[in-house]
């Protein structure tokens, strides 16, 4: 008998995986320039597509893109679920309530800095330790930054990471040249993936978000 | 095909050229090839063969460990059979005829009063002897003499009629006292036929049981006798088993599936939900834990209720023990009945709440929306649902025993089946590749048959000197 619980014990620990299968997820929105009327729709998606998504033990931080986004005060919001069905509910709501507050407010910026969201981003990201980590970015793509600003991504910036670009709103010069828009895509894409990023992906429809969140 | 070609501008000429020597190489390698083609025949055909008997060995092998098993199987059955209906005859016997003096000394008592009260019957106070003849006589004598003689006669009359009443009525009174005591003997005659009747039942049980002791005895030596028509009849017995316990488990699966998907979502409530064994998340393990260990416990219950042996080591324990263990189980079960029920009311809760966040997040009011699941009938339902379960869960274990019984016979049989169908396959392949190969040899002939006949003509239209093969043998 002291045989077999001897051998049963290893196999026990051996098949208990120490991998994260948590999920966790940034949702960057824009709040600068034609992009900050979108917020309230943003924070819909986030809200229907993102948030009932979350299972217990997943991360989710929602962070504003503004004139230098690398600042902790551009936190909106990040909570961790708790491992109780029950509890994570609560949590839930009380983060949708968050999110209401944040899509009521009047705020709009001059230049729009997606880069240094992507690094806050990114930072809360691999300090959860998630088996999955995710990137959403709700922006036009078009950087400006401002004077004296520089962002420079290390080379594994988003090492193991999923961005998805949602919501990207044409620019009037998009809707004349189309080439410029696919261009620009293209270069976020070779950006993202030359600092390890292991996918990038524009979703048009929320519906898409909800089965590539699916886990 | 091009580099083939002898001149490559004539390709005709090439192609004729190239017939020409395929003919020639032919014709001139026409003994090795029949004798590589009647090899290759010979060796596909006996490998075939090896297979067909190989396989046939096997089969004939394992039908008769089968048959053995069937056997064995038959013998302990009957066996087990005639211990019961020993067991059955033993109990009946020794109750009854603990019963039997009793009865007899009953019946002996009965048999007393009646023969006492038929005596009693039949005593009665005699008549005077001659009397009533004498007083008749003198009371017919003629009236025509002397007023003393008729007033005597006449007082004699009258004696005698009151004589004659008064033993009338005597003798009414008689016999309305030995009605009565007839009538006391009755309720005695029905107490001796209820027990007579007694008596002719556990006798016809005893008939009954003998018969039946008896059929099991006939079925018995035909299994001993190893005869056919038992094995026959034990081997579809068998088969039926099976299948009935293969639905019962099919059905019992489908219960296990829905009890766990009952208790799976609220699992979540006691158990890490981040953790994974195997790539499961630990709540759905520990939901399947609960599920077997459900299973487990109705198993041993049954095993200490003597409906099933698993474990013949359990059956040598004291009663005591078994007692404890029936009692363990049964509380096991009662306990994990419990559980399930209260998480299939947190599961309605959960369900509850997940539906209104939803809602909310979605930004429709609750209230807006119509609520069909206000009653307390789904978590009245989920709770009852939760709580009956694990019983039948629990029941589980009479038709697993069955079906692993029975499962032997059923998977050897079948591989005796396979085996029989594969070395049939064999022995015509075996068939098939030996024609196969002397058509092919034919075939070779038909191609050089130009060089064949001149051959014929030059020889005279004799045999080929050197022929491999006679004309019609087999390859």
């Amino acid at each position: 008998m002291k045989k077999v619980s001897l051998l049963a014990l290893p196999l026990l620990l051996c098949c208990s995986s120490n991998k994260n299968y948590a999920q966790a997820v940034v949702a960057l929105v824009d709040v600068s320039g034609t992009y900050a009327d979108q917020k309230p729709e943003v924070v819909n998606v986030i809200k229907t597509g993102i948030l009932p998504k979350m299972q217990p033990g997943d991360s989710l931080f929602v962070i504003r893109i503004d004139d230098e986004s690398y600042k902790k005060a551009n936190l909106e919001g990040g909570m961790t679920l708790d491992v109780r069905p029950s509890k994570a509910n609560a949590q839930k709501l009380a983060f949708a309530t968050q999110l209401d507050q944040f899509a009521t407010k009047h705020e709009r910026s001059r230049h729009t800095d997606i880069r240094g969201a992507m690094m806050l981003g990114a930072e809360y990201l691999k300090e959860t330790g998630a088996g999955q980590s995710t990137i959403v970015v709700f922006s036009d793509l078009e950087e400006d930054l401002p004077k004296g600003v520089k962002r420079t991504l290390a080379p594994d910036e988003f090492a193991g990471m999923r961005i998805l670009a949602m919501n990207v709103k044409k620019l009037n010069a998009d809707n004349a040249n189309p080439s410029a828009y696919r261009a620009r895509l293209a270069s976020w894409q070779q950006q993202f993936k030359s600092h390890g990023a292991k996918e990038f992906q524009v979703v048009l429809a929320a519906d898409k978000l909800d089965e590539l969140l699916e886990h | 095909m091009e580099s083939l070609y002898l001149w490559p501008a004539r390709p005709a000429a090439s192609l004729l050229a190239l017939w020409l020597l395929s003919q020639l190489f032919c014709w001139a390698a026409r003994a090795p090839v029949h004798r590589a083609f009647r090899s290759l025949g010979r060796v596909l055909a006996g490998a075939f063969r090896i297979i067909a008997r190989w396989c046939r060995s096997v089969s004939v092998s394992v039908a008769k460990r089968d048959r053995e098993m069937v056997l064995e199987m038959g013998k302990g059955d009957a066996e087990s059979k005639v211990a019961r209906e020993f067991h059955r005859v033993e109990v009946s016997f020794s109750k009854e005829l603990g019963r039997y003096p009793e009865m007899h000394r009953k019946m002996d008592d009965l048999i007393a009063r009646l023969d006492g009260d038929y005596k009693e019957c039949g005593s009665s106070a005699p008549t005077p002897p001659g009397w009533a003849e004498a007083t008749a006589a003198v009371a017919k004598m003629p009236a025509n003499v002397d007023n003393v003689v008729k007033k005597v006669l006449e007082e004699i009359h009258s004696s005698a009629k009151s004589g004659e009443k008064k033993a009338l009525q005597e003798y009414r009174e008689a016999t309305a006292k030995r009605h009565k005591i007839l009538g006391g003997m009755a309720p005695m005659w029905k107490e001796l036929k209820q027990l007579a009747g007694d008596a002719g039942k556990s006798v016809a049980a005893a008939v009954e049981t003998t018969k039946r002791i008896d059929a099991h005895m006939t079925t018995y030596e035909q299994i001993r006798k190893a005869e056919d028509k038992a094995v026959r009849a034990m081997g579809w017995q068998s088969t039926q088993l099976f299948v009935a316990s293969l639905l019962v488990l099919g059905v019992a699966i489908g219960g296990a599936f829905v009890n766990f998907n009952l208790i799976a979502l609220p699992m979540s409530e006691l158990v890490p939900a981040g953790s994974r064994i195997g790539g499961m998340p630990v709540s759905t393990v520990a939901a399947l834990v609960v599920v077997l260990m459900e299973v487990a416990a109705g198993i041993f219950a049954m095993e200490m209720l003597g409906i099933t042996s698993f474990f013949p080591k359990l059956d040598l324990l004291p009663a005591s023990r078994r007692r404890i263990i029936l009692a363990v189980s049964l509380g096991g079960l009662l306990m994990l009945a419990c559980i399930e029920c209260s998480l299939a009311i947190l599961r309605e809760q959960l369900v509850d709440s997940a539906t209104a966040l939803k809602q909310s997040l979605a930004g429709i009011h609750t209230k807006a929306v119509a609520d069909p699941a206000a009653s307390r009938i789904p978590v009245v339902g989920q709770a009852v649902l939760g709580f009956i379960l694990p019983w039948i869960l629990a029941m589980v274990a009479v038709p697993l025993e069955t079906l692993i019984a029975t499962g032997g016979h059923i998977f050897l049989t079948l591989t005796a089946g396979i085996l029989a169908v594969v070395g049939t396959v064999a022995r015509l392949l075996a068939n098939g590749a030996r024609y196969l190969v002397e058509g092919l040899r034919h075939l070779y002939d038909i191609y050089i048959v130009i060089p064949l006949q001149i051959e014929r003509l030059a020889t005279g239209g004799g045999q080929r000197a050197g022929s491999p093969v006679k004309q019609g043998a087999r390859p």
